[in-house]
């Protein structure tokens, strides 16, 4: 057996030249200090991209879209096709950890300032690939056309459609004509399955290849220490087997969600009955939603929902600029600026979600 | 002698005090010296008794004895009454409670607004009346007491004065060319019609059913003959006993009827497709239905069971017997549903009653097969229907299996009217259908069970490998990093 | 799980942890693969059944028949009539819920059970039945036929 693997690995390198590429990660280091564990949430929300791929790609073999036939084929292959409720509720079950993974990812890099020079495009295409992710869950959770997904589609696209000038062409554009229909599922369909992932396979690349180029980033607070003072350990071999490891775990974890907690199919979506009670978006767009619904009729002379719209547009830019606004950190200084806004939006973000949970 | 002369003061009394009555009253005086119709007829007037004047009517001035001024308009002659005017000139009165007790009369006063209300009341052809007056059918000038056998509303008149109108085919046309015309030639060969040509006063006519002033149409959820209303109709003599005593019949029906499947059926859940007493009996025409005729009155509704029950070997069995037919098992006015204790072999079945091991012995063996299919129809189905509420409740998919499971439910409504036919063969092919139906359901619903856990046990296997090979990996990569 | 071709020893080859290592690897892989396998299998019924709508093409049913079809979890009676028109009814009977059927030789829509019988608009006409028939409509789509609940 081993003999055999070497000969295949002797037949690689002599034509790719694999062990230059394992030199290299051999030689790359990942700095071990108290906060070391953050750096596996990256790898966990590429675990679990990799996840979605496989399973989507799968569930793409039976999925029918179209506004009588989506329902349907997702009913078919939860009762009809073997194993097609664990990989229909993998996805689902996988697509919210991803979401839930890429944010520790992106506020553990935030607080520890990794997005410091030299690392501001690391940081910007991540920031993409975050919003590129909140584009996949909210087009596919309308994939299924179910009652919730499909009014949850109809306010979601509404909220864009208040933006001032460039709003209703938006919207008009977003549900391919006035109202969630068929169009919509149509177009949200093509979006989840083409133009989203060739974006985001594109970004991780970049994303991927900065990472490996300019390795892990270093904590403020070790930056002045010597090179030999720094405690660290090889990228190769183990680093990589410790994030293999927590991959098995994640996985026995989706595994034992889509046991235990099926996702629900609910009824299928009818555009001509009232909206159920109880109506919320996903998680990780509750508290916007949220913070839409405490904002008065108007603030100031303008229509309070778009002062929502344009305080969260707002507060996002500021938040992926960070690298450029953020000059102490960059010089090696501690930014207290940068603590506090991020800890107000955490708490702010936790609050709301929390209260738009049980509300 | 004595007892003549007594007579003959009464008579001269009588006379007495009549002239002494009118003595009076000039209009009287004068139109009885002229011999016309209506003074004629108002001697025997219940009016006329009571001292009542042409002219509380007909107006005028009934003191004087001058033509001129009796019948003067200035002292309010009116002459003749038409139309509505009638009526109201009766009200004037008799809608007075206080008026009548004047006259000792116990008579009710709700009349002309009863009739306001009744189908009576709609606007004739003429477009300026009522269809009916008081005067339609109490007569003028020479009207009685109800109780007077002269009055046209006495019971034993009654009929014939409804049928004037209502069995002329072109008088009816002008107010409701549906409405049948034949009520009264039902009504002869009915029982209580037959009872009626003899002089019974007390056997139902028009109005013992219809009421009297505030009659109203059948489809009026108030009238008295509203289906859901005319079993307490016909109640009303036929739970009387002693009403009844005379006739001989029992007076249990509607005490039965409430509690009967048809009964629960049409007054408390206002059904009204179910029938009341004259969709059996009839309703003008009402007899009870007769030994033949039972299968037909039943089978307008319960067609099929009536259908498969003649071509049965029973009905000419039933029929040398002079059993009726679906009464039989089923009782008539507390038919009960029917469970499918009905059949079988057991102490509560019917069939024993005839058949039995050493008598009748092949229909002893049908019904005994028939029961054991039936049992294990609904055994069967109901074991896939806890089946599959055990799958569902395992949150497994089984909305197809369960929809599947409506086919032995209709099998086992079909075998309860198949039953009738009280052919083995026929029995079986329908119960069998639904066995392999429910028995098909029950894999199905296994299937899905069995895949539950599956699925648990699955994922069990499933973790203990991923934990394995978690542990030697990070065993693995301990060694790694101690080297 | 490669490891180290270069380092591999003697010692290495029996090493029981390993053997572990690999032989559950393999077991792990084999617990992805036979779900993906099994979900690749083509399932008993190949294809999804619209349930509502789509009842089918024109020219699939004749002239003066009915079809049942399966709407959500109730059938549904789709009648073709002699003149080539279609109609659609619950085929719940609403006598005791037995499902109906078109009988060309009545030209009606009867019930097994007991001899119900509706006219083609869905009528109530003979029998134990206390209410009409719930009717669904018909549309043509090209050859398609769609059934709606009105």
């Amino acid at each position: 057996m081993n003999k055999f693997s070497s000969r295949v690995y002797q037949w690689m390198d002599e034509r790719f030249h694999l062990s230059d590429a394992i030199d290299f990660m051999k030689k790359k280091y990942v700095p071990v200090h108290r906060h070391s564990v953050w750096y596996y949430f990256g790898g966990v929300s590429l675990f679990l991209f990799i996840i979605q791929v496989v399973t989507g790609i799968l569930l793409l073999m039976y999925y029918k879209s179209g506004e009588d036939q989506a329902f349907e084929s997702i009913h078919f292959i939860m009762s009809k096709v073997q194993f097609g409720w664990l990989i229909r509720s993998i996805h689902s079950w996988a697509a919210n950890l991803f979401i839930l993974a890429a944010m520790i990812h992106m506020f553990s890099v935030y607080f520890e300032r990794a997005y410091r020079k030299p690392r501001e495009l690391t940081w910007f295409t991540g920031m993409l690939m975050f919003f590129v992710g909140l584009t996949f869950g909210f087009s596919g959770y309308l994939l299924p056309w179910n009652e919730l997904a499909y009014f949850a589609t109809k306010v979601g696209t509404d909220i864009a459609g208040v933006i001032p000038i460039i709003g209703e062409p938006m919207l008009y554009f977003l549900r391919g004509g006035e109202d969630v229909t068929g169009a919509t599922l149509s177009r949200f369909f093509g979006l989840h399955v083409a133009v989203l992932p060739a974006v985001f396979t594109v970004l991780l690349g970049v994303h991927l290849l900065f990472v490996q180029i300019q390795g892990m980033s270093t904590p403020l607070h070790m930056q002045h220490l010597e090179e030999h003072e720094i405690k660290k350990m090889p990228f190769f071999p183990n680093f990589v087997l410790r994030d293999l490891l927590l991959w098995l775990i994640v996985l026995n974890i989706l595994a034992i969600l889509a046991v235990y907690f099926p996702w629900e199919l609910g009824r299928k979506a009818d555009p001509f009955m009232p909206a159920p009670a109880g109506i919320k978006p996903e998680w990780y767009f509750l508290f916007m939603f949220q913070t839409l619904k405490y904002i008065p009729g108007h603030v100031l002379f303008i229509d309070g929902e778009l002062f929502g719209i344009l305080m969260f547009g707002l507060g996002g830019l500021l938040w992926t600029m960070v690298p450029i606004w953020d000059r102490k950190s960059a010089e090696g200084k501690r930014n207290k600026t940068v603590t506090y806004f991020g800890l107000l939006i955490v708490i702010f973000i936790i609050t709301l979600t929390i209260v738009g949970w049980l509300v | 002698m004595k007892t003549s002369g007594t007579f003959l003061l009464f008579i001269l009394a009588v006379m007495v005090s009549a002239r002494v009555v009118r003595a009076d009253d000039q209009c009287y005086v004068c139109h009885s010296g002229l011999g016309d119709e209506p003074s004629q007829k108002f001697v025997v007037d219940i009016h006329f008794k009571k001292g009542i004047s042409c002219a509380a009517c007909h107006g005028g001035d009934s003191k004087s004895d001058d033509m001129d001024i009796a019948m003067a308009k200035k002292n309010g002659y009116a002459g003749v009454p038409k139309g509505d005017a009638i009526s109201t000139k009766c009200a004037e009165c008799h809608s007075s409670a206080e008026t009548m007790k004047k006259y000792g009369s116990s008579l009710k006063t709700d009349q002309w607004d009863e009739l306001q209300k009744s189908v009576h009341a709609k606007v004739s052809f003429t477009g300026k009346e009522h269809i009916a007056q008081c005067t339609t059918c109490h007569g003028s000038h020479g009207i009685v007491s109800v109780r007077n056998p002269a009055s046209p509303v006495y019971p034993s008149n009654v009929t014939r004065l409804c049928s004037q109108c209502h069995s002329s085919a072109a008088f009816m046309r002008a107010y409701n060319p549906a409405l049948p015309v034949d009520q009264m030639e039902k009504y002869k060969t009915s029982v209580h019609g037959m009872k009626h040509a003899k002089g019974d006063i007390k056997v139902a006519e028009c109005a013992s059913c219809h009421g009297s002033h505030g009659i109203r149409s059948v489809n009026d959820t108030r009238s008295t003959i509203y289906p859901a209303n005319l079993p307490m109709t016909c109640a009303k003599c036929h739970s009387d006993a002693a009403y009844l005593k005379n006739y001989k019949i029992p007076t249990d029906q509607f005490e039965k009827f409430k509690l009967s499947v048809h009964g629960i059926a049409l007054l408390e859940k206002k059904d009204l497709s179910a029938p009341a007493c004259n969709d059996c009996h009839g309703n003008h025409g009402a007899t009870p239905p007769g030994v033949q005729s039972i299968s037909k009155v039943c089978g307008t509704c319960h067609a099929l069971n009536a259908e498969l029950f003649s071509a049965s070997p029973h009905k000419k069995a039933f029929d040398e017997q002079k059993l009726p037919e679906c009464e039989t098992c089923h009782s008539n006015h507390d038919i009960r549903h029917a469970t499918d204790e009905l059949v079988g072999t057991s102490g509560s079945a019917i069939c024993i009653k005839c058949h039995s091991e050493s008598k009748n012995t092949k229909g002893f063996a049908v019904a005994k097969t028939m029961r054991a299919l039936i049992d294990s129809l609904q055994s069967q189905q109901k074991i896939a229907e806890l089946l599959i509420t055990d799958a569902e409740q395992k949150g497994m998919e089984v909305s197809e299996a369960k929809f599947k499971l409506r086919d032995a439910h209709q099998a086992r409504l079909q075998s309860r009217t198949m039953v009738h036919s009280f052919n083995e063969k026929q029995f079986r092919e329908i119960v069998s259908t639904g066995i392999t139906v429910a028995g098909f359901v029950q894999g199905e619903a296994r299937n899905s069970i069995d895949e539950y856990y599956f699925r648990r046990k699955g994922l069990g296997i499933a973790t203990v490998i991923i934990t394995i090979l978690v542990i030697s990996l990070y065993l693995y990569i301990r060694r790694v990093e101690t080297e | 799980m490669v490891e180290h071709p270069a380092r591999e020893t003697q010692k290495d080859k029996r090493d029981f942890l390993k053997l572990i290592l690999v032989g559950s690897s393999f077991a792990w892989l084999a617990s992805i693969i036979y779900p993906v396998i099994s979900y690749l299998k083509p399932p008993k019924q190949s294809e999804v059944v619209v349930k509502s709508v789509k009842a089918g093409k024109i020219s699939d049913f004749a002239n003066d028949s009915g079809t049942i079809i399966k709407f959500g979890s109730k059938p549904v009676l789709l009648i073709r009539n002699a003149n080539g028109e279609f109609k659609a009814f619950s085929a719940t009977c609403t006598h005791l819920d037995c499902t109906v059927q078109y009988r060309n030789d009545f030209g009606l829509i009867w019930c097994a059970c007991h001899n119900g019988k509706y006219d083609l608009n869905g009528r109530n006409v003979s029998g134990p039945p206390p209410r009409p028939l719930e009717a669904f409509v018909v549309t043509l789509q090209g050859d398609d036929i769609l059934i709606h609940k009105s």
